[in-house]
């Protein structure tokens, strides 16, 4: 995707201290149960009582990490609201499929049925800002993310002058369990501050709600410019090379999201090899794996490139850049089937 | 100047046909596909009408295309079948031949089979070939196996919101044809029936235990219905190269949001209004040359009075003729949008408006009622294909006559 966005605003919720407060002194949470859950923060200043009380808990982080987005960007005509999750809300999907088993299919509460569609998130937020503009939910694994960004930089390109774009994700211990049938999840209980040095099959599971306000022209708030993007289904032989060394020839600092998986790491490795020499940042020990984890790493990039500063105790042993960052190349993928890069400019 | 988007093929199944053949064969004979379900597991099977494919997921392999193996939904399978005719309507033996993209449509993914499978699923002492279902949990299990069958490997997405779904992933498609990202896109959704999804709208007391009614004063609610439809999408500069039979032009579309309850229209339809009026607009007709409205039309007390004032308030006392196919198809959530578009695609080619059947009594709210007779010979040059959703996700589109 050509054409430039500015991200002029963002909030996180994740396993780490990212919703409020200053990131770059924050400590790093550990865990060794292979599973990162989300600091949840007080939601009462940003959900009136009576709707939190209904909600589930992918619903609350969604619409306040996006409402505090919206509050951080100072834009106050609330614009086109595009996102994507891989699962949407599995506590409601999980309970609806129980209750009609144990009530037999009479006298079902609707609400976990309303809840668990999965643009219920983007109803929320455009009922909670009165927003009747554009609005649109990605549902693809590794893609849910970036196709939502991609129909934001289509809405910018068309002339819209700011987007709210985000994802969701929460892990239950159900789905964590269903997905440990499968292989997702490394078998050994794992630090999370030691994920890249246990090679072994899977990762460790995360969650977390992040979103972005986007412009198409800079602001003196701006965070970064994303300047070109590239999604790679599935690329087999040579393709993911090719496509990394035709993206872009020598960024300053590359961040990816390595997560320890040895069935997946030849990916990472081939990356490696585009760009010899390159410091590169993981993120995934900071807030798990999962279909979205892409747009924490975005976030995280961002933060990076508008301080020039690294988290330090995030990254003990690369607290410092060497040098400035002007170009950040962002790659990722989920279990080895949907390929992101994505190119941020210091604005 | 963007490109105009045409439609160069089309594929669909629903309880009416296999193909788009059978379809058009079962709309002139008026002849509805609800009855009682012979494949979802439920309490409400002899009790709650659905609109069922007719076959079982094993005869379905085969209109799919593919051997019978595990893992394969009938969520998949009836994509597949859908997806098969569009790409051979369209010309197309090998969607490698030019940069592709595919944008499907779910609401529940393969919730079809998981559903069945849930409990063993969750059940440590459970072991078996099942666990290859697992993954299809999720709503891009069926776009990947899809994609993967047919070649689609340049972009791929999957689209979820509730019932306007594949009229997104319609626009979205469009989107990237005109940005120039893609010369050929196809566009539409996948739905089959669940326990889960009838036990949803159920819950909601949204359901009707007879036939659905829309538009009419004694509506008391939608019948579900499953079935799949994709439309091959191309732009005008590829699809004169490329010397393609041109279908109808994808004229205009808008997708907004009513932001005014979490499953409810509001009972001006402000959304429907504003989302057929937007994409009259940019598809640059006028009210007058709107020939026909497929509707939205599910037959659920709140849809249809919020649609029909959003027709008189958007066309006065001319609203052009309008029916609601529902009671053919039954709501098909996230395919409905593909399938209506395809609707309104033989509307302008054979000159014909589809009835409204279980209509007779006009709607005390309004002053129009829809179409309940089959009209054959009557000229349908640009149709306005509606669909409104959970979450206020509202979204309409225009299709046109091509005429060069």
């Amino acid at each position: 995707m050509k054409g430039k966005c500015y991200i002029q605003a963002m909030a996180a919720i994740s396993p780490q201290p990212t919703f409020e407060g200053d990131i770059f002194s924050a400590q790093l949470v550990h865990t060794d149960s292979n599973l990162l859950a989300c600091i949840e923060p007080d939601y009462k200043p940003f959900i009136p009582g009576n709707s939190l009380r209904r909600m589930t808990r992918v619903l609350k982080m969604g619409l306040t990490a996006a409402l505090k987005c919206s509050q951080e960007s100072g834009i106050t005509i609330p614009g086109p609201i595009i996102t994507g999750t891989g699962k949407g809300s599995l506590q409601d999907t999980e309970k609806f499929i129980k209750e009609i088993a144990e009530y037999k299919e009479t006298a079902l509460n609707p609400t976990p049925f309303i809840q668990s569609t999965y643009n219920s998130v983007n109803g929320l937020i455009a009922l909670q800002q009165k927003c009747t503009a554009y609005n649109n939910t990605f549902v693809h694994r590794g893609f849910s993310f970036e196709n939502a960004l991609l129909d934001s930089m289509m809405l910018l390109q068309e002339g819209a002058t700011h987007t709210l774009t985000g994802a969701f994700e929460e892990i239950t211990k159900e789905h964590f369990y269903i997905k440990s049938r499968i292989g997702f999840w490394k078998e050994a209980p794992t630090d999370n501050r030691e994920l890249y040095r246990h090679l072994s099959p899977g990762s460790i599971a995360g969650e977390g709600a992040t979103f972005f306000t986007l412009t198409g022209t800079p602001t003196p708030q701006s965070y970064a410019a994303i300047s070109d993007f590239r999604m790679l289904y599935k690329p087999r032989g040579g393709k993911l090379a090719e496509a990394l060394k035709s993206f872009t020839t020598s960024p300053d600092l590359i961040i990816t999201g390595r997560n320890g998986d040895s069935n997946h790491e030849h990916y990472y490795q081939e990356l490696d090899q585009c760009f010899p020499g390159i410091p590169q940042l993981p993120f995934k020990h900071l807030c798990g794996e999962y279909d979205t984890a892409g747009a924490f790493g975005l976030w995280l990039a961002a933060q990076i490139i508008k301080a020039q500063q690294i988290p330090a105790t995030w990254f003990p042993g690369t607290e410092h850049l060497s040098a400035p960052v002007r170009t950040i190349l962002f790659y990722n993928h989920f279990y080895g089937e949907q390929h992101v890069m994505l190119k941020l400019e210091r604005v | 100047m963007a490109e105009r988007v045409f439609i160069t093929g089309i594929g669909m199944i629903t309880a009416i046909g296999d193909n788009v053949a059978g379809n058009l064969h079962h709309l002139r004979l008026q002849q509805s596909g609800l009855g009682y379900s012979s494949y979802i597991d439920t309490i409400y099977k002899n009790v709650l009408p659905v609109a069922e494919v007719k076959h079982a997921s094993e005869a379905l392999f085969a209109l799919a295309g593919i051997p019978v193996k595990e893992g394969y939904t009938r969520t998949t399978l009836l994509g597949l079948a859908a997806m098969r005719e569009a790409l051979q309507d369209a010309g197309i033996t090998d969607v490698q031949s030019a940069p592709t993209g595919f944008i499907n449509a779910s609401t529940v993914g393969g919730m079809c089979d998981t559903e069945k499978l849930y409990f063993d699923i969750i059940n440590p002492e459970k072991t078996g070939s099942f666990l290859q279902y697992i993954d299809t949990l999720d709503c891009a299990d069926c776009t990947q196996r899809i994609a993967d069958t047919v070649g689609f490997s340049e972009h791929i997405a999957t689209i979820s919101t509730a019932c306007s779904s594949s009229a997104n992933a319609l626009m979205f498609g469009a989107r990237m044809i005109k940005q120039g990202m893609l010369p050929r896109v196809v566009c539409g959704g996948t739905e089959a029936l669940t326990r889960f999804t009838l036990n949803g709208f159920n819950s909601l007391k949204n359901v009707d235990k007879q036939f659905c009614r829309p538009f009419d004063q004694q509506r008391t609610g939608l019948n579900l219905g499953e079935g799949a439809a994709y439309l091959v999408l191309e732009s005008e500069s590829f699809a004169r190269a490329n010397n393609s039979r041109i279908l109808a032009e994808l004229s205009g579309y808008c997708n907004t949001n009513e932001a005014f309850h979490p499953t409810s229209p509001s009972p001006d339809g402000d959304g429907a209004y504003e989302a057929m009026k937007m994409a009259l607009a940019m598809s640059g007709h006028s009210l007058e040359e709107v020939s026909y409205i497929n509707v939205h039309g599910t037959a659920t007390l709140n849809n249809d009075v919020s649609e029909g004032k959003a027709l008189e308030r958007l066309f006065g006392d001319k609203v052009p003729l309008f029916s609601s196919t529902k009671p053919f198809t039954g709501h098909t959530l996230a395919a409905a949008g593909a399938i209506e578009a395809i609707y309104s695609i033989l509307a302008i080619q054979h000159g014909i408006i589809f009835p409204n059947l279980n209509f007779s009594e006009r709607m005390e709210e309004l002053n129009i009622s829809p179409v309940t007779t089959l009209m054959e010979g009557y000229p349908v040059n640009h149709v306005i294909s509606n669909s409104f959703g959970f979450g206020g996700n509202n979204a309409s589109l225009v299709i046109s006559k091509y005429e060069g």
